[in-house]
C-alpha cells in the first residue's frame, strides 16, 4: 500500500528527530502525523489524521456504522476502542478507550474522530489528579502505525462503498 | 409519679440529632437516603441506640467477700487474669440499624449549620399571590370536630334566658341545633416569594450512571435548602445532548443519549421556559448545571452569549457543576472561568467523586442568594 509504505520511509528518515510533521498523499488521502520523537522502531505521535475530500457528503448513520467497525478494526492499542457521542449538527462522531485506563497516576484515554468533510484522528489523552486534561504523545512502533494506516484508509474505502 | 413523656421525647430527639450532626457528611455524600424521602421527611437509617442502664449479677455467682481464697488475700487487680483463647473477630459487627425520620426543613437546618450557609436573601418583593384557607368565620353548619364551643353555649345561654328556660339556681346549659355554630375558613390572597429551580444536565454519552448519582445526590440537598428558604418552590428539569429538552423529575435522571454535547441548546431550552413561564420580576431563579464538561467544536460561544445576555441577567443565581467523568474533565469550566470569572451570580464547582458533594453544596449555597 502506496500511502503505508511512504509513511513508514518517513518515519525512518526522522529517526533520531523530536517535533516533526510528517505528511505523506496518495491521490485525495492525505496522511498527517505530529512526531513528538522519532526512533528505529517507534514514533511518539500527538496526533495521527487521514484526511481526504472523498468524505465530503457522507450521511451521519454511515459514520456511526463505519465508526463501529474501525473500533472492531482497531483493537491492537492499549485499550478497546468505542462510540461514544455522534454530533448529528457537526456530522461527527467521537469513539474513545472504553473503559480508559485508570491508576493512581491519572486517567489515559484515546480519542478518535470519524468527521465529514472529513477526516479520522487518532489522539491520547492524560488527565492526572487535580489538573488539568491534556493531550500526550502516544508511542507506537512503526508496524503499529502501519496498521493503524491502513485501518484508517479501509474505513474510507467503506465508506464509500456504503 | 407522671412521667414527662415529652421531655423524654425532645431527649430522645437531641440524641437522633447529635447523631445525624456527627454523620452528615457522610449523609451528604452518600445518596443511600433520597430513595427514603417522603413529602415532608426523609428516613434515614441510624445505628441503634443504646440507652444506659444498670445490669444486674446473678445472687451468689461471686462478688465481694465471696468466692476461693482465704482471708487476708490480697483481691486481684483487674487484668490479671490469664488471656482468654482466642481472638477479636474479623468481620463488622452485626449492629442493627433504626430508621428515624426527620422533617426536611430540620434536615436543612443541619445541613445550613453544618455548611454555614448563609440564608437566602429573595429578590425583589413577595407579588404572586397563592390562595391560603384562613379559619377566620363562623357558620351554623359544619363538622362537629369544628364545633365552635364558646359561640355554642353563648347562643344556647342566651335563648335559655329569652325564652325563660335558665335558672340561676341550676345553671345547665345545653344547645340544641340551632345553638350550634362552626368555625369556617375563606381563601384568603397572601404575597409569597416564589422561587424556581431549573436543573439542566448533559445526558451525553460521556456521561455515566455513577456521575448522574452524584448530580441527584447533590440536588437533593439543594432542593432541601432552597425548599427551606422558599415556600412554594418549583422544579423543572432539563436534559441535553447536541439537543435538549424540558422532561420530569424521573427522566432527568435515568435517561442516557449518544449524542454530542452542545451545552448551548439547554441554555437556548432554559431562556425559552424563564420568558414563557416564570417572569423575572415576580421570581427567584435559581439554575444548577451539572455537565461533565466536554463541550462540542465551537458551542461555547454560542453558549456563552446566551449564559451572558439570557441567563445570568435572569437568575439570582447561576451554578455549574462539573462533574469527573472516566474521561477526566472537559474544559467547559475553565473557559468559563476565562469568560465570566469575577461575574458574582455564577458559582463554578468542580465535583471528582461522591465526596466532592460536600464543597460543591457549600460553594453553590455560600453565596446566600
Amino acid at each position: 500500500m502506496k500511502l503505508r509504505d511512504e509513511f513508514l520511509r518517513e518515519l525512518q528518515a526522522i529517526v533520531g528527530q523530536t517535533n516533526r510533521r510528517v505528511t505523506v498523499a496518495d491521490g485525495p488521502r492525505i496522511l498527517r502525523c505530529e512526531v513528538d520523537q522519532g526512533t528505529a522502531l517507534a514514533a511518539a505521535v500527538y496526533e495521527f489524521i487521514l484526511e481526504s475530500k472523498e468524505l465530503a457528503q457522507v450521511d451521519t448513520a454511515i459514520l456511526q456504522q463505519s465508526s463501529q467497525s474501525l473500533c472492531n478494526r482497531v483493537n491492537y492499542l492499549l485499550e478497546p476502542i468505542s462510540p461514544i457521542e455522534t454530533d448529528i449538527d457537526g456530522c461527527v462522531v467521537q469513539m474513545r478507550s472504553n473503559p480508559p485506563q485508570q491508576n493512581e497516576s491519572g486517567k489515559y484515554y484515546y480519542e478518535l474522530f470519524l468527521r465529514r468533510g472529513g477526516s479520522i484522528a487518532l489522539y491520547r489523552y492524560e488527565k492526572q489528579p487535580g489538573a488539568i486534561r491534556s493531550r500526550v504523545p502516544v508511542t507506537l512502533t512503526h508496524e503499529v502505525l502501519g496498521r493503524l494506516c491502513e485501518d484508517f484508509n479501509a474505513t474510507i474505502e467503506e465508506i464509500l462503498a456504503s | 409519679m407522671v412521667l414527662d413523656i415529652e421531655r423524654d421525647q425532645r431527649r430522645f430527639k437531641q440524641i437522633v440529632r447529635g447523631r445525624i450532626r456527627e454523620n452528615l457528611r457522610k449523609y451528604i455524600t452518600h445518596g443511600e437516603m433520597i430513595g427514603r424521602r417522603g413529602k415532608d421527611a426523609v428516613s434515614i437509617p441510624l445505628p441503634q441506640l443504646d440507652i444506659p442502664r444498670f445490669r444486674f449479677g446473678k445472687n451468689g455467682s461471686g462478688g465481694v467477700g465471696q468466692g476461693d481464697g482465704e482471708v487476708g488475700d490480697p483481691v486481684g487487680k483487674p487484668g490479671d487474669d490469664p488471656a482468654g483463647s482466642g481472638g477479636a473477630g474479623s468481620e463488622p459487627g452485626s449492629g442493627h440499624l433504626i430508621e428515624v425520620e426527620v422533617n426536611l426543613d430540620e434536615l436543612a437546618e443541619m445541613l445550613g449549620d453544618e455548611l454555614e450557609l448563609p440564608h437566602v436573601e429573595p429578590k425583589g418583593t413577595a407579588s404572586i399571590s397563592a390562595e391560603k384557607a384562613k379559619y377566620n368565620s363562623v357558620r351554623q353548619t359544619g363538622p362537629e370536630s369544628l364545633r365552635h364551643f364558646k359561640r355554642t353555649y353563648l347562643n344556647a345561654l342566651r335563648r335559655q334566658i329569652s325564652t325563660g328556660n335558665y335558672l340561676p339556681d341550676d345553671p345547665r346549659v345545653v344547645p340544641i341545633k340551632s345553638d350550634k355554630q362552626y368555625r369556617s375558613w375563606n381563601d384568603v390572597p397572601r404575597p409569597e416569594v416564589n422561587a424556581v429551580v431549573i436543573y439542566l444536565m448533559d445526558v451525553s454519552g460521556s456521561m455515566t450512571d455513577d456521575q448522574k448519582q452524584i448530580v441527584r445526590t447533590e440536588a437533593f440537598w439543594i432542593d432541601a435548602w432552597l425548599g427551606k428558604q422558599y415556600k412554594g418552590i418549583e422544579k423543572r428539569y432539563i436534559i441535553h445532548d447536541a439537543v435538549a429538552k424540558e422532561v420530569d423529575e424521573h427522566t432527568f435522571y435515568h435517561t442516557r443519549e449518544s449524542g454530542g454535547t452542545r451545552i448551548s441548546s439547554a441554555y437556548k431550552v432554559c431562556a425559552q421556559l424563564i420568558d414563557s413561564t416564570f417572569p423575572v420580576s415576580d421570581w427567584n431563579i435559581y439554575c444548577f448545571q451539572f455537565s461533565d464538561g466536554d463541550n462540542w467544536g465551537d458551542d461555547n460561544r454560542q453558549a456563552f452569549e446566551l449564559l451572558n445576555e439570557k441567563l445570568l441577567p435572569a437568575a439570582n443565581l447561576f451554578c455549574y457543576g462539573q462533574v469527573e467523568s472516566p474521561y477526566g474533565s472537559g474544559d467547559f469550566i475553565e473557559a468559563l472561568r476565562k469568560q465570566f470569572g469575577e461575574n458574582d451570580k455564577l458559582a463554578l464547582s468542580e465535583i471528582a467523586d461522591k465526596e466532592g458533594i460536600y464543597d460543591s453544596i457549600k460553594l453553590f449555597l455560600g453565596k446566600g442568594k
